[in-house]
């Protein structure tokens, strides 16, 4: 991949370092307990979805309805791997990853389609996934699911398990990945498939194979997906296939990233916290059954006051408070 | 360099091209002309690679009929559009690099700079994304990003179309020069006579999409059929 020249990068990737440090040990230095703890590793895992969605619309344009499926196929893989043939956990996860690409290779012709059709063979993908899951019940469990299988283990002595042990590790995986989208981003790749988004005929002129990038980033986005679906399995202990493969995981990623605002990295990773956090700590207390509909009143409000989301609400106050300066200044 | 034979394209019932075959030779600035709707932007749509042909494309030798859109722009084959399609969200400068590293190979800065300064679009590499140029400058940006490729053969779709007399007679002393500095070959769409005959030394006339004649322009303009094809039948 070429890469462009990143003047600041040291300084970048040295603020980065700090942030996950503080991220990590804010809730143990505070004393978080059990539950708050579990509720943050949800959020994470959520940041994580939101965050491979994005980068699938940012990187190459293409909205996704059925990432649903990669979540799930990417949690029924880990776990099955683990319990039925004595993988390791920590291979089980990131295998989950690959197995979920592999998924997404099925997918590929949906790529010569664009706009709503992909975004509807996709979603259309996402429900053979969960049929499949259902009815394959030697292997899967079926609609019983799944429930005895290896839980994240211990290493170097830091139990993975525990609330704590969770919350660091999911924490150090979306950090990871939130490297590879910024240097991706950063590439001439990066570039040309944010001009893919809008304007494929001008990038394939230029010599730019735009459905071979938008493969690779289909299938990048589907690892991401996959291997917080396993990650998640291996947190909750137990899976089935209306909850793995859930449209609460296509929708919910979808949410994040617009109201965090999609067109950036971090946007969907807060996004994603708000939305998840609001949900479960505000929405259900005021609505216990029918909650999201709220959700769905807070991405409409959102979609008509800031389209951009909340970082481009933010970026245009900071804009308008350099600009007066710049204006005080002449 | 470039080579036609025999090429037909079919939209449904409507018959776009019909056995359409010439040769453009290295180093030649060809003039593409006819009437709206005689073919000419299909043509170019065919010899870019985005419509699929019938008959044969011959590019430097190598048959490229079967190539797609981004292949044919690797091995050489730069074009505009009527419409210029920049790179939207990105700035001019970026739309070059994305140009070169896809279409060339190989990133060089010291070519960028030297494309966007014949082009004059120093200026305005780094500022907004392209979508805030001027309609001139889409333009020039059009033929700079082509130029990032390293194009052997230009294809220019109606790069004069809506300038006014003196814009349109400086773009021609532009299309000149980048003739004569980057030694290319250039084919060039224009409904007037009078740019083709400054412009080109030969021109290809199409009307309901075949080519009714081939020569240097004060022969194809003097050429009935041709004369007949531009009044409608009336001489």
């Amino acid at each position: 991949m070429s890469a462009k020249p990143a003047s600041s990068g040291a300084t970048t990737a040295f603020l980065a370092g700090a942030a996950l440090l503080v991220a990590a040990a804010a809730p143990i230095v505070l004393g978080l307990g059990n539950y708050a703890l579990g509720l943050l590793v949800s959020a994470l895992v959520l940041s994580g979805l939101a965050l491979s969605w994005a980068l699938l619309g940012n990187l190459g344009g293409m909205v996704s309805f059925g990432h649903a499926a990669f979540f799930g196929v990417g949690a029924y893989a880990s776990a099955l791997a683990s319990a039925r043939l004595g993988v390791p956990v920590a291979v089980a996860v990131p295998l989950g990853g690959v197995i979920a690409s592999a998924s997404a290779l099925t997918m590929l012709p949906t790529l010569r389609l664009s706009g709503p059709y992909f975004a509807l063979a996709i979603l259309a993908y996402a429900q053979i996934f969960r049929i499949l899951a259902t009815e394959a019940t030697p292997i899967t469990g079926g609609a019983a699911g799944l429930q005895r299988y290896p839980a994240l283990p211990t290493v170097f002595g830091f139990d993975l398990s525990t609330r704590t042990g969770s919350y660091v590790l999911v924490l150090v995986v979306l950090t990871l990945f939130v490297g590879i989208y910024v240097a991706i981003r950063r590439s001439h790749v990066g570039t040309a498939l944010r001009a893919i988004a809008e304007s494929e005929v001008a990038t394939r002129v230029v010599g730019v194979d735009s459905v071979r990038l938008k493969a690779w980033m289909l299938i990048l986005s589907a690892f991401m997906a996959g291997v917080f679906g396993a990650l998640n399995a291996h947190v909750i202990g137990f899976l089935e296939p209306d909850y793995a493969f859930g449209g609460t995981w296509s929708v919910m990623p979808i949410i994040a990233a617009v109201f965090g605002g999609y067109h950036t990295v971090l946007g969907p990773i807060f996004g994603a916290v708000v939305i998840y956090l609001f949900d479960q700590l505000v929405a259900k207390s005021l609505i216990p059954v029918g909650h999201e509909i709220l959700l769905g009143l807070v991405l409409a409000a959102m979609v008509l006051v800031a389209p951009n989301g909340i970082s481009g609400l933010v970026g245009g106050v900071f804009d308008r408070i350099k600009g007066g300066r710049r204006h005080a200044a002449t | 360099m470039l080579r036609l034979d025999g090429v037909s394209v079919r939209f449904g019932g409507l018959a776009a091209l019909t056995d359409v075959s010439f040769e453009v030779a290295k180093g030649e600035i060809l003039g593409l002309v006819g009437p709206n709707g005689a073919g000419k932007t299909t043509l170019f749509n065919t010899i870019s690679g985005l419509v699929k042909p019938r008959g044969r494309i011959v590019f430097d030798g190598r048959d490229v009929t079967s190539k797609a859109l981004h292949q044919r722009a690797r091995v050489g084959i730069g074009r505009t559009f009527q419409i210029p399609q920049p790179m939207h969200q990105l700035t001019v400068r970026e739309n070059l690099e994305v140009a070169q590293v896809f279409g060339a190979g190989a990133l060089e800065p010291a070519r960028i700079d030297e494309i966007l300064a014949v082009m004059e679009l120093s200026h305005k590499a780094d500022a907004d994304a392209a979508t805030a140029l001027a309609l001139q400058e889409l333009k020039r940006l059009e033929i700079a990003k082509a130029l990032a490729i390293r194009p052997r053969v230009l294809l220019l779709d109606e790069v004069l179309a809506g300038l006014e007399s003196r814009a349109k007679r400086l773009f021609m002393l532009k299309l000149k020069e980048l003739h004569a500095l980057y030694g290319l070959t250039i084919v060039v769409v224009e409904h007037d006579i009078e740019t083709i005959s400054n412009l080109c030394s030969r021109a290809v006339v199409l009307d309901f999409g075949r080519l009714i004649a081939d020569g240097t322009p004060e022969e194809v303009f003097r050429n009935p059929d041709v004369v007949k094809s531009y009044t409608g039948g009336t001489h």
